[in-house]
């Protein structure tokens, strides 16, 4: 076993609390949204007969997984690293977001998005908070042709404000020097 | 936005082909305009040289988060509001860059009855316009019997 593994292992089944994402679902955040997915299906606008059954409006069924943003009066990082070469700009970055400890070992590391499973089970509505916990599922290293490699399963379920389950998703992050 | 006409259990079959969505030609507008959406600001998706020099990489990637709503959108359109996407998985196994346009696909390969609605299974990916596949995954999504019950809402998942 390698001293990166070794360093690794602890975070494994570390578990966040459960975070609530600082803005409910908000509108103009879902037209942004589903226009940059080039996704104008009506369900994301106004009530209309195809929504009738989630009880109006939603949102794109992956939006709930991109409402953890940072909340005013807290540090923003691109400011932080304005004179920092190395800063890849990812600030929401799977390894640190949703309350999860970051992986210091692998501070450094650029990051790749591997894939992920999910299950779905109903849309977030305009106007609810959306919530998440999340965990360290299994972070394993691996050796490719192109040097090692360590994967990272993150485990979450985000539901909305009043404990309903939307959706659960284990995302594997690639982490590479 | 595609919602075409309602789609039942019975209209389905083991190795039919779903309808395509395209997406692109891809541009750095496009990817900027995700970027802010989500709010995030990472480099190898915009910043040409941080992609090439610093990260390695062999141009700006089209976002593995950017994909994944693809994935999830050809099957919704597909099911149309009387269906339910149940499970997507996908692995991104190559790399999009700007310049490509995406062909999302899926084929049914096999169907399930359980007591109140029908659940397919999906292969999906997202092929470039070489051909070249880039995110192999797969699906489930359950349908209503035709005459059968509506889908549960919130969507329960059936007893194994």
């Amino acid at each position: 076993m390698s001293e990166l593994t070794d360093a690794l292992k602890p975070y494994i089944g570390q578990r966040s609390g459960i975070e609530v994402a600082c803005d409910s679902v908000e509108t103009g955040a879902v037209r942004r949204y589903a226009q940059a997915i080039m996704d104008e299906d009506p369900i994301y606008g106004q009530a209309c007969d195809h929504n009738a059954r989630y009880g109006g409006p939603v949102a794109p069924p992956l939006l709930p997984t991109h409402l953890f943003r940072r909340p005013l009066g807290t540090e923003d990082p691109i400011q932080a690293n304005a004179h920092n070469p190395d800063f890849d700009g990812f600030v929401a970055a799977p390894t640190s977001a949703n309350g999860l400890p970051e992986l210091m070992p692998l501070r450094g590391y650029a990051l790749l998005n591997g894939g992920s499973d999910i299950e779905f089970f109903r849309y977030a509505r305009h106007g609810e908070t959306v919530t998440v916990q999340s965990s360290y599922a299994d972070i394993q290293e691996k050796q490719t042709s192109k040097g090692p490699i360590v994967l990272v399963m993150i485990e979450s379920e985000y539901r909305s404000g009043s404990g309903e389950l939307l959706m659960k998703t284990t995302r594997t992050a690639i982490r590479r020097k | 936005m595609a919602i075409g006409p309602e789609l039942f259990f019975e209209d389905v079959e083991v190795g039919m082909s779903i309808p395509t969505i395209e997406k692109g030609p891809m541009s750095t507008a496009h990817l900027m305009r995700w970027s802010a959406a989500m709010e995030n600001w990472h480099k190898i998706h915009y910043d040409k040289p941080f992609a090439i020099e610093h990260d390695k990489l062999p141009g700006l990637l089209i976002n593995g988060s950017l994909k994944q709503q693809f994935m999830m959108q050809v099957l919704k359109d597909w099911v149309g509001p009387g269906g339910w996407v149940w499970k997507v998985s996908f692995q991104f196994r190559a790399m999009n860059v700007v310049g490509e346009t995406m062909r999302v696909w899926g084929k049914v390969t096999d169907v399930r009855r359980t007591a109140d609605f029908g659940l397919v299974d999906l292969e999906l990916g997202i092929l470039n316009d070489h051909d070249k596949e880039s995110t192999p995954g797969s699906g489930t999504v359950a349908l209503p019997y035709r005459g059968g019950k509506p889908l549960p809402y919130p969507f329960v998942a059936p007893s194994a």
